[in-house]
């Protein structure tokens, strides 16, 4: 029966890589009819070592490629914009110890309304909502709400976004499946799930805003799922102050009468501004409830570390960084043990630009 | 959070304030560091040369890149000056002031693009629509417009080019530039390249026009600081240096100075129209 399983789930694997190749290739006549083609390739291979409170013994010691994103940009035009990832990752649920998934593929198109600086993105696109959308991995921690499983990193839908005149903030309003990008056919609900985004900059180098997702479960609905109505927020703010920037975010989660709550705070101090070397120092809590009517369901996480930046881009993006970061995972229920874990990560990336 | 570890707190961001601000008085007022466009990089760099003469315990570091180059390293706070051929796109403000910086335009000259082609080329004027048919493709060949039989070489900037931003806004109007087209880094590039391709065109700003190419006729008007300045050639854009917030010390002294009549006569002996 074991062997029937896996026998079926290497080849949903080997299917799904063939899809994803498949689309890859197809997508090339249409890419080389672009103006202009980015690809760029980025590669996170870490280190991790883990221990348990009180152990004799390590928990995990090993190098692993965490994440490989393929990348290709496409524009058309002015007003349209392709996005496609492929995402490989070493794990140990596949027999061949990776797997290969698709991240983000969608089209983007400028002003397809009349308002200005106004997008629409159609397919599998981000999730406006809290930080995960622009979360670009200052600790090598996920944020919050994707660590957590509030919301995947990417889901299918249609988003509207833009950016409000003179520079004062952003807003997005999206439709999703809601299930994120893991989950299609039979594993989706018949019910979409609406995002609505908003951050304001009042004065330069204060950020304020909040997401709200609702979904509402059909009845009869084609899939049990963990609620009948689910309503997410998060609140941010962001102070960006000389050499000193701290991102803060609180977030909730409502399954029915369930409500989950937590909050998430990082201060980073970019010592480059202070000396020659370009390193940032990064600190970071989380705290997360998984359930407010239960005790001992809590869970907080500190992280200290620094990102130390190797080359960068003449645009001052980093292409070539080291992250360094130790974390200590601790729990409400006091019979829990900690759990230690250094990671160093070197991440780094190329970006080539092929004109049509 | 009880009251013995607020006032920790609080003694350790008052020190780190501390220094911070003393970095700031020691070090703020020596250096100045610009960077971005091509087109404004004449001027910045003559006028660094003259504000050096008079302050001599003064640096100024310059070099171009692009405006989209220029202002992506003063979003990230890295310089003190972005010199820019077009205006802030909302985005890069938005992340600009996310990041604590406000960028300020300060218009330092006017310019206008100027389309160019090798001097024995017969072709001595063509308009807007012309200009576009070639950059689109619709219009391969020089005959076609009164020229002699000779295949049209596309010049083009590059993306990070505030020229390239401007003149796909007045001339392309939305349309993508041919594929094939030469995307140089440099109006010093496409001015060489139209020098030496007999059947080449291109566009630079007015500062780097020679007698090395031919300055086309645009709906009948030359491009000239004169047109430029009267509003009668089209393709007119203001230069600028973009600051964090309104100029302050030095970055002030020096932005005073390009405006100054001793700054905007470098304005004019670069080819550029002066604001002032």
């Amino acid at each position: 029966m074991n062997r029937k399983c896996e026998t079926n789930k290497r080849k949903m694997e080997n299917r799904s890589a063939l899809f994803n190749l498949a689309f890859l290739i197809l997508s090339f006549p249409v890419i080389l009819s672009a103006v202009e083609t980015t690809l760029s390739m980025e590669l996170w291979p870490r280190y991790t070592l883990e221990m348990k409170e009180d152990a004799d013994e390590l928990s995990e010691s090993q190098f692993a490629l965490k994440r490989g994103y393929f990348r290709i940009e496409p524009k058309f035009n002015d007003k349209i914009k392709g996005r496609f990832n492929l995402d490989f990752f070493s794990s140990e649920k596949s027999q061949d110890g990776a797997g290969i998934k698709l991240k983000y593929a969608y089209l983007d198109f400028k002003e397809l309304f009349p308002i200005p600086e106004s997008r629409v993105s159609f397919g599998l696109i981000k999730p406006y909502f809290g930080v995960v959308y622009d979360w670009n991995y200052t600790t090598i921690q996920k944020s919050l709400e994707d660590k957590e499983k509030v919301i995947a990193s990417t889901d299918y839908g249609v988003a509207m976004y833009g950016y409000i005149p003179g520079g004062f903030g952003e807003y997005a309003l999206g439709m999703y499946n809601g299930e994120g990008y893991k989950k299609t056919g039979s594993k989706v609900n018949i019910n979409p799930a609406g995002i609505v985004n908003l951050r304001t900059i009042p004065i330069p180098g204060l950020t304020l805003g909040g997401s709200v997702l609702y979904e509402k479960a059909g009845i009869p609905d084609t899939l049990v799922t963990k609620y009948t109505e689910r309503l997410l927020y998060s609140a941010i703010g962001h102070i960006a102050f000389g050499p000193i920037d701290i991102l803060g975010e609180f977030l909730v989660k409502n399954y029915d009468d369930t409500m989950s709550q937590g909050f998430m705070v990082m201060p980073i101090l970019k010592l480059w501004q202070l000396t020659e070397i370009d390193v940032d120092i990064v600190g970071r809590i989380d705290q997360w409830d998984k359930d407010k009517n239960i005790d001992d369901d809590m869970h907080r996480r500190v992280i200290g570390g620094l990102n130390w930046y190797i080359l960068r881009d003449e645009k001052g993006k980093p292409l070539v960084w080291i992250q360094i970061n130790g974390e200590r995972k601790f729990y409400e229920d006091k019979d829990k043990p900690y759990i230690d874990e250094l990671g160093i990560q070197l991440r780094w990336k190329f970006v080539n630009k092929i004109k049509g | 959070m009880n009251k013995s570890r607020l006032l920790s707190f609080l003694k350790v961001a008052g020190v780190i304030s501390l220094v911070l601000l003393s970095r700031e008085i020691l070090y703020a007022d020596s250096n100045i560091t610009i960077c971005g466009s091509t087109t404004v990089l004449p001027v910045a760099t003559r006028a660094a040369e003259e504000f050096m003469d008079i302050h001599e315990d003064v640096s100024i570091s310059v070099r171009g890149g692009g405006s989209g180059v220029g202002i992506a390293a003063l979003i990230d706070g890295r310089i003190n000056i972005a010199d820019a051929s077009r205006p802030i796109k909302t985005k890069e403000l938005k992340v600009a002031r996310e990041r604590g910086i406000n960028p300020v335009a300060n218009v330092i000259a006017n310019d206008g693009i100027a389309v160019v082609v090798h001097p024995n080329n017969t072709v001595t004027e063509l308009d807007i629509t012309a200009v576009k048919a070639i950059y689109t493709g619709e219009i391969a060949n020089w005959k076609e417009l009164g020229g002699s039989s000779m295949p049209i070489v596309v010049v083009s900037r590059d993306v990070a080019s505030g020229t390239f931003e401007v003149f796909k806004k007045l001339v392309l109007r939305g349309a993508k530039v041919k594929d094939g087209a030469l995307m140089l880094a440099s109006n010093k590039a496409v001015a060489t390249t139209i020098a030496q391709t007999p059947g080449a065109i291109g566009y630079i700003g007015l500062g780097f026009l020679s007698e090395d190419v031919k300055a086309l006729k645009i709906e009948g008007v030359t491009p000239s600081p004169e047109t430029v300045k009267s509003g009668e050639y089209r393709l007119a854009r203001p230069l600028f240096m973009y600051t964090n917030g309104k100029p302050k010390g030095l970055v002030k002294d020096f932005i005073d100075f390009i405006l100054s009549p001793k700054g905007q006569a470098i304005v004019k002996e670069v080819g550029y129209v002066p604001v002032r």
